[in-house]
């Protein structure tokens, strides 16, 4: 595929690399967005799911008779109705074996997990019922596991009973010249780096409507960010043929990962919706979704790191533990622990590694997608470990990382954990975001200069974010392309379908720029279908920074095809060679003179109605379809661990100016500033709104949210919002965002993802600004998130208790 | 998170309210419902009558005479927040409530709404201590009055009895001359306080002559912090710190720990929110 991005762009005022105004804003803010919550029909049945109380149970028995009695009440199920509905499959070899059914039965592993079903008449009513059923069930309960530590003691509980411990996987290999580099090394330290528990949130919950019609054809409606791979697995599930299935996203809230699995009531309410013949729906309320729907992000790593005087850092051994949960979830959430291994060393170089990769089961939610995906985990470690190296041998922080960063000469790099870096401006994008950083220091500095209590430090983060990856990896089961559909209807207007979703990122408008330039139309004459099994054609979905390559990818390879078979037509119709027939601004014409031309409503009723009109032997219709496969993903890792699972690698640099106040340990991002990389850019607009978000919950995860479980109980201390803190506009900063084009020189037109990065920076930014901001207590944090009482326990065991309060 | 069926009725007048309340033991007041509501649809209250008073006479009233100011018990957050002559006479009211949820929530929730929930983080509980605010409650055995002081026994619990009601509550103006102070530690802007202090400080010729010191957000009711109190008298604002925040320390001993929080946190902030108070305090009245 060809980088020659002009080859390809039959507009004269290109539209990619323009921020062209979103189309896909209109319904959400004017209250017209129609989620699945919004869909009605007639006779529907509203489903309730009853969720374990019980961290970890067998289920004795569940009296299901008095709810069943109420009033409005119209079925009740458990595990033992689904009998005829298949296990989830279980596609990854190499993890511990799960088997899930779509309703837990006889034990249960975690508070939230689904055991039974009401449906009635509605919400309230079958709330009601939920509760008598909760009250009616007998549990036994079952010693549990609440951390890393209590699921690997020697004698654990465990979670189940045909393992041998808690461990799910354990991939350790080992390098010889590692150890090699730590002998040789003028030092070395070891110290344990934490992230902790957290979930992607959309604002918009998950729901599924399903109906059956006459026919038996099903159709589903499921806030989803993968609507084919739901009807996939439904199909395969319910024992249905796919083509009966019909999976459909209308508007979708956001997803940030939480929505690339699918989840039992994906399964449960199609199977109502057949069993009773009547429309059914599940919409998942706030308390569900923060014990429901995947969580992310705990990961525990144990470092050693070998370095010398003056601060070259010789080797890094890293033992990465994944939290995950139960898990009990489709598709199991096991890879990004491995991402946060093959991702650590950012846009650093250094010469040895070696990185053991662990997953372990608990007594909590599964653990499953977050935006970030294991990166940002890794990035902390990796800036922890380099301030931590530049302190020990006083070397100054900027000056190391400068050191270590990679050049563009270097390019492509093999990294340690084999991601091939095709391109990017590591270096560059560090030192023009330190350019930016040295007034807004300078701002924070004279801010509080009266104020003795305050402290000011900077963090820094330099990054790369793997995109479009291999989906091999994570499911065992999809591999990791895209298909896109263009058609040219008899009028010339142009339909573009494709199997990426919209969430929010602006795939609408992005598929719409890309398919008018290609095409030399006007974005406003490309209608786009995402979303819709029957209508679009087979893809993935939206998750790991893919929408924009894949969309490039696939509608590229389909435009391409759609103009060589319309340039024959104008040919003839032009009477002229095929060959000297280009197509410019919508018209056909021969090379050198614009006239005659025809234009895509001529073509285009030529190949549907005015078919006389068509060369002799062509066959009719004018669409085309193309299926972007990258091919220089990896689907596998080698026998050291390694794989490059990432078609394209985006970088960027984050620098966060913090202020501490000493008395109470309250923290405020001053500034926050991004330099960031994703090639050759779409839209700008789309770009930047993909970092502010981005950053906003990396934010989220540096500073608040945070699930807690009772260590005791593995109880969450958590229901609503009250205790899991989402930051709001108040507390997100001003960004200052700038950007470098270094395109994927493999990838169509040079494009990279950008949905992740934003994620990445933030805990290594703020734990590195509020360790910098008090250096004179020797604070070095090595976890998250950071909260004014982590900072005051910092100081205190720094300084000894008391010591800075109220000064 | 659908609520369990209840009964909602709405009384016009204090004496049906009354017999509303009566009709069931676990009868409820609606007000604001900006907590009640949330804890209906959680399950976690069980509620068979609902009594929204919202639309009973005479309750919906803020009035403002020099000696101070009384807020009926269906009087909004935002209704005493906007109005200029409660703060031109109470006007810790118009500091406090800044602090308190964001626009939506003092739209709908109200003043007695947050005494009488009396969460320990609340901002409102601890200005009514510290200001000795008095509270007026009806209830079967007829009207009596209650101190601040008195009212909040724990963390959500009152003096209130079985089928009482808030009707007013009366905040007298604060000593002329002297500082309301309202300063809390959150996680997050328009969040429940992790420490919160409110502090209304006598100070004259840039020394403390008296304070009254209520600490909140310490797990339990609103903490009058005596031995601070005793402490604070003198300072000025270049006075070391070190007596102040032990005296903070020994009042603040009952502070408990929860996922925000751990109670040793919480006693730190306090005693550096007062600290900060003082200094504040005694250099105001320098300047002026």
């Amino acid at each position: 595929m060809s980088l020659d991005i002009d080859s390809h762009i039959r507009h004269s005022s290109r539209h990619i690399g323009r921020s062209v105004p979103r189309r896909e804003d209109r319904g959400p803010l004017t209250g017209k967005g129609r989620y699945v919550a919004d869909i009605r029909l007639p006779g529907m049945l509203e489903v309730v799911f009853v969720r374990s109380v019980e961290a970890h149970a067998r289920i004795v028995s569940i009296d299901t008779a008095e709810a069943e009695a109420l009033d409005g009440v119209v079925a009740v199920y458990t595990g033992a109705d689904l009998a005829e509905v298949e296990t989830f499959p279980d596609y990854i070899p190499y993890i511990g074996p799960v088997t899930q059914r779509p309703l837990a039965e006889g034990r249960v592993r975690y508070v939230g997990a689904a055991y039974a079903a009401v449906v009635a008449v509605d919400r309230y009513i079958a709330e009601d019922a939920a509760t008598l059923i909760a009250a009616g069930t007998v549990y036994e309960p079952l010693p549990t596991v609440a951390d890393l530590d209590q699921a690997l003691a020697p004698d654990a509980p465990k979670l189940f009973d045909d393992w041998d411990s808690n461990c799910s996987f354990d991939v350790a290999p080992h390098k010889p010249e590692v150890d090699e580099a730590f002998e040789h090394a003028d030092h070395t330290f070891t110290e344990t780096y934490v992230s902790q528990r957290q979930t992607g949130l959309p604002m918009e919950t998950r729901g599924v409507v399903a109906e059956v019609a006459a026919d038996g054809t099903l159709t589903v409606w499921s806030s989803t960010q993968s609507p084919h791979m739901v009807r996939t697995t439904v199909a395969l599930m319910l024992g249905m043929p796919e083509p009966q299935v019909r999976v459909i996203h209308p508007t979708v809230g956001g997803g940030f990962g939480t929505k690339t699995h699918t989840y039992p009531e994906d399964i449960v309410v199609p199977w109502i919706a057949r069993r009773l013949g009547t429309p059914a729906r599940w919409i998942e309320d706030r308390m569900e979704n923060l014990v429901a729907s995947v969580h992310a992000r705990e990961q525990r790593h144990t470092v050693e790191v070998a370095y010398d005087d003056d601060g070259t850092v010789r080797g890094v051994r890293c033992a990465s533990t994944l939290d995950m949960g139960s898990g009990e979830i489709f598709m199991p959430g096991t890879a990004p622990v491995f991402v946060t291994n093959a991702c650590i060393t950012g846009g650093y170089d250094f010469p040895n590694m070696e990185a053991r990769t662990t997953g372990v089961v608990t007594n909590k939610t599964p653990a499953g997608a977050y935006r970030g995906f294991g990166i940002p985990e890794g990035a902390l470690v990796m800036e922890r470990i380099i301030d931590r190296v530049a302190r020990l041998t006083g070397t100054d922080r900027v000056a190391l990382r400068r050191r270590m960063l990679l050049r563009p000469e270097q390019m492509p790099y093999v990294m340690h954990g084999g991601g091939r870096l095709d391109s990017g401006s590591h270096a560059e994008s560090f030192e023009r975001a330190l350019e930016l950083t040295a007034p807004a220091l300078q701002r924070a500095r004279s801010r509080y200069a009266d104020d003795p209590d305050v402290r000011v430090g900077v963090g820094y983060c330099n990054y790369v974010e793997p995109t479009s990856p291999s989906y091999h990896l994570t499911t065992g089961h999809w591999g990791g392309g895209d298909a896109a559909t263009v058609r040219v209807d008899p009028d010339g207007s142009v339909r573009v379908a494709a199997g990426v979703s919209e969430l929010g990122q602006g795939n609408v408008t992005a598929a719409a720029q890309l398919a008018a330039d290609m095409l030399g139309v006007s974005p406003d004459d490309v209608t786009v279908v995402l979303g819709d099994t029957e209508r679009a054609p087979y893809g993935l979905g939206s998750w790991g920074s893919r929408g924009a390559m894949m969309l490039t990818g696939s509608v590229l390879l389909a435009t391409e095809r759609l103009v060589d078979k319309a340039r024959k037509i104008a040919a003839h119709m032009l009477e002229a060679a095929e060959a000297d027939v280009v197509l410019t601004d919508g018209a056909f014409h021969v090379a050198g003179s614009s006239q005659p031309s025809v234009g895509w409503a001529e073509v285009g009723t030529a190949a549907w109605v005015r078919t006389v009109d068509l060369p002799e032997g062509m066959e009719a219709g004018l669409e085309t379809s193309g299926f972007y496969h990258p091919d220089n993903l990896e689907h596998q890792l080698d026998d050291t661990g390694k794989i490059n699972a990432a078609a394209s690698w985006s970088n960027g640099t984050h620098i966060g100016v913090v202020s501490v106040r000493v008395s109470t340990g309250e923290l405020r991002i001053e500034d926050y500033i991004i330099v960031h990389d994703c090639g050759t850019v779409i839209n700008p607009a789309l770009v930047e709104g993909q970092v502010h978000g981005g950053v906003a919950q990396g934010i989220a995860g540096a500073m608040y949210e945070h699930f807690q479980y009772d260590p005791d109980t593995a109880n969450p201390r958590f229901a609503s919002f009250m205790d899991y803190l989402v930051p709001t506009c108040a507390e997100v900063p001003h960004m200052e965002v700038d950007h470098f084009e270094s395109p994927a020189p493999e990838q169509p037109l040079g494009v990279k993802g950008c949905g992740e990065g934003g994620t990445v920076g933030p805990p290594a930014v703020v734990a590195g600004a509020v360790s910098d901001a008090l250096s004179e207590w020797d604070v070095d944090l090595t976890e998250c998130p950071v909260t004014p009482v982590a900072v005051r326990a910092a100081i205190r065991a720094a300084a000894g208790s008391g010591a800075g309060a109220g000064s | 998170m659908k609520p369990a069926p209840f009964d909602y009725c709405r009384p016009s007048t204090v004496a049906q309210a009354l017999e509303a309340l009566g009709s069931s033991e676990s009868s409820r007041v609606l007000a604001g419902g900006q907590s009640l509501i949330p804890a209906m649809n959680f399950r976690l209250t069980d509620v068979s009558v609902l009594v929204d008073i919202n639309r009973v006479e005479g309750l919906d009233t803020v009035a403002c005479d020099p000696g101070g100011v009384t807020v009926g018990a269906a009087a909004t957050q935002t209704r005493v927040l906007d109005d200029d002559d409660t703060a031109s006479v109470v006007g810790g009211l118009r500091v406090a409530l800044r602090h308190v949820g964001h626009l939506q929530i003092r739209n709908r929730g109200t003043v007695c709404g947050s005494l009488a929930h009396a969460d320990p983080a609340a901002e409102l509980p601890a200005l009514a201590v510290a200001a000795g605010a008095m509270i007026d409650v009806s209830g079967p055995a007829g009207e009596r009055q209650v101190a601040a002081g008195d009212f909040f026994l724990g963390p959500f619990w009152t003096a209130l009895d079985d089928g009482e009601l808030i009707t007013r509550v009366r905040f007298p103006a604060p000593p002329a001359g002297s500082v309301t102070i309202v300063d809390e530690v959150s996680r997050r802007a328009g969040d429940f306080a992790v420490a919160g202090l409110v502090a209304i400080v006598e100070a004259d010729g840039g020394a403390v002559r008296s304070a009254r010191l209520v600490g909140f957000g310490l797990g339990g009711a609103p903490t009058r912090l005596r031995t601070a109190e005793a402490a604070i008298s003198g300072w000025a604002a270049d006075h070391p710190s070190d007596g102040l925040t032990e005296a903070v320390m020994a009042d603040t001993a009952d502070a408990f720990d929860d996922i925000h929080a751990t109670a040793w946190y919480r006693r730190e902030a306090v005693a550096a929110l007062t600290v900060r108070a003082a200094r504040r305090a005694s250099a105001t009245r320098k300047a002026a």
